[in-house]
């Protein structure tokens, strides 16, 4: 009882921080039709200080860390990140009404991180003096990419299957029977050409085998067994790696990570983007909040279960990274602040980068659908509830 | 004088610009122009000038001058194909009068 209530108060704290009443601030003027816009390219720019400030704390830290403490971190980060997408693809896509394409975009974008979210949740460690490891922010791009790889990768797979059955079902001269294995053919013509057809789908299966396995060993060793897949589409893996680092949110941390490390950044650190970080993450929190509820119509166009989906999802991701989180702690003690940290990366759902590159790498996918579930309520759920939620439960695991 | 020719509009998705961009240029044309735009297709509306998480949202427009028929219909076509099953999109074709253009008509104009 002692924790709940302990919990309960820190919530309440929660809702008063600024943080969280800038995001219901936008949401409630977005509501009552408020013609206030911020434009787009303030937006980016604030992204872009936040996500370098983040980048040039943790390069700074690594300088003095051993990046032997990051490996297991890093290693669950990208475990959680591949995981998520699929529960995504065997369990969101079984329920009525969701298009397995759908259901993979929404999961790949899930596992991917939200810049924001994490710099939000960064905020609430420091303001409770939980302690954490400065290199944690730099954890992200190991959840994010093999997030969105594992997402391309298994929506290109099933999507190339799709069209192969397709193939089949119309090709009359080949032996649909022996590769399906459930499609009775009129035994006339099959018969003939059977060696043939056999003969044919032996190779390219091969081949399409052969190609997922060594295409897919880099981010997770699951794909080789992937059913079926023409070889003619295969996935490059690389491109998909390229445009996530590429993305705007990426290369910020990125370029601040390296900064911090190969420089000597304190002076304009400290002058500058530490003193305006809670500020302008006030002003992002209120273009969530305004973004969130313009995406709430879209996602009234499309099933029910991704609402239900978009609330569901951030506890249990964040309660999987969680998991593995409190296994580095008592393995290699990795803090309980970091364990946080983990788990709200986690809980969070991409905003920046992984809408575009998961619109370019699964076309067929409704954007409505996985951006409207993510903006509309994943993001909201992730730092309204599950902030405070891993926060307090970090420091009542560990005792901190 | 004017020299004829023939305005192709694309309207679709910015995500697509350096692909919309890269067809145009294997194509053969001299040059293009991209406004960023919105509207109200059959799809839904799509307006610019909001706060919007990602560029995905918005649209733009291209229009190509070509000198004739034949290209025009290459990069629609390519790009219909391409595209317009899975993004948002519209191409039309409009006849055009170019009175100056120094890269379209030659060096001694039109």
């Amino acid at each position: 009882m002692d924790f709940l209530s302990d919990f309960l108060a820190r919530f309440g704290a929660q809702l008063q921080s600024p943080t969280l009443g800038f995001l219901i601030g936008g949401i409630v003027i977005a509501a009552l039709g408020s013609e206030l816009a911020i434009p787009d390219a303030i937006y980016k720019f604030i992204v872009f200080m936040l996500l370098i400030k983040v980048g040039l704390t943790g390069g700074m830290a690594i300088r003095n860390a051993s990046l032997a403490e990051m490996l297991l971190p890093a290693l669950f980060a990208m475990v959680t990140g591949i995981v998520i997408v699929l529960i995504g693809r065997y369990v969101f896509a079984k329920l009525p009404g969701i298009r397995v394409v759908d259901a993979v975009a929404t999961g790949g974008l899930f596992g991917a991180v939200s810049g924001s979210t994490m710099v939000a949740g960064i905020t609430v460690l420091e303001g409770q003096g939980l302690e954490y490891e400065a290199w944690a922010g730099a954890l992200y791009p190991f959840m994010d990419i093999p997030a969105l790889v594992t997402a391309i990768v298994v929506a290109s797979i099933y999507t190339s299957r799709q069209k192969r059955e397709k193939y089949l079902k119309n090709e009359k001269y080949l032996g649909k029977e022996e590769y399906i294995g459930m499609q009775p053919v009129a035994a006339g013509g099959a018969a003939i050409d059977q060696p043939v057809a056999a003969g044919g789908y032996s190779t390219s299966d091969q081949r399409s085998s052969g190609g997922y396995s060594g295409e897919s060993g880099g981010s997770s060793g699951g794909y080789a067994k992937g059913p079926g897949g023409a070889s003619s589409n295969r996935v490059k893996i690389w491109p998909i790696v390229k445009e996530s680092l590429q993305g705007s949110a990426l290369s910020a941390l990125l370029l601040g990570l390296a900064l911090g490390i190969l420089t000597r950044p304190e002076s304009v650190y400290e002058s500058f983007y530490d003193p305006l970080f809670r500020g302008l993450l006030s002003i992002l929190m209120l273009i969530m909040g305004m973004e969130a509820w313009a995406r709430a119509n879209e996602l009234r166009k499309v099933a029910q279960w991704y609402a239900l989906y978009a609330f569901v999802a951030p506890f249990l991701h964040g309660f999987i990274a969680f998991g593995l989180g409190m296994v580095a702690h008592y393995a290699t003690g990795f803090s309980a602040g970091g364990v946080a940290l983990l788990a709200i990366i986690a809980a969070s759902s991409s905003d920046i980068s992984g809408p575009p590159t998961l619109r370019a790498g699964i076309p067929s996918a409704n954007p409505s659908a996985y951006i409207g579930a993510s903006t509309a309520i994943g993001t909201p759920v992730a730092i309204a509830l599950c902030i405070p939620l891993f926060v307090g439960l970090a420091q009542a695991m560990t005792g901190g | 004088m004017a020299k004829p020719a023939k305005k192709l509009v694309i309207i679709t998705e910015k995500l697509l610009l350096k692909k919309v961009a890269q067809i145009i240029d294997e194509a053969g044309a001299t040059g293009y122009t991209v406004l960023e735009t919105g509207g109200k297709g059959s799809r839904s509306v799509r307006s610019s000038g909001q706060p919007s998480v990602s560029d995905t949202t918005s649209n733009i427009k291209f229009e190509v001058l070509t000198e004739n028929q034949d290209m025009a219909m290459k990069i629609s076509d390519r790009v219909a194909a391409e595209f317009f099953n899975d993004y948002a999109g519209i191409a039309y074709i409009c006849d055009a009068e170019v009175l100056y253009a120094h890269q379209f008509c030659g060096p001694d104009g039109c």
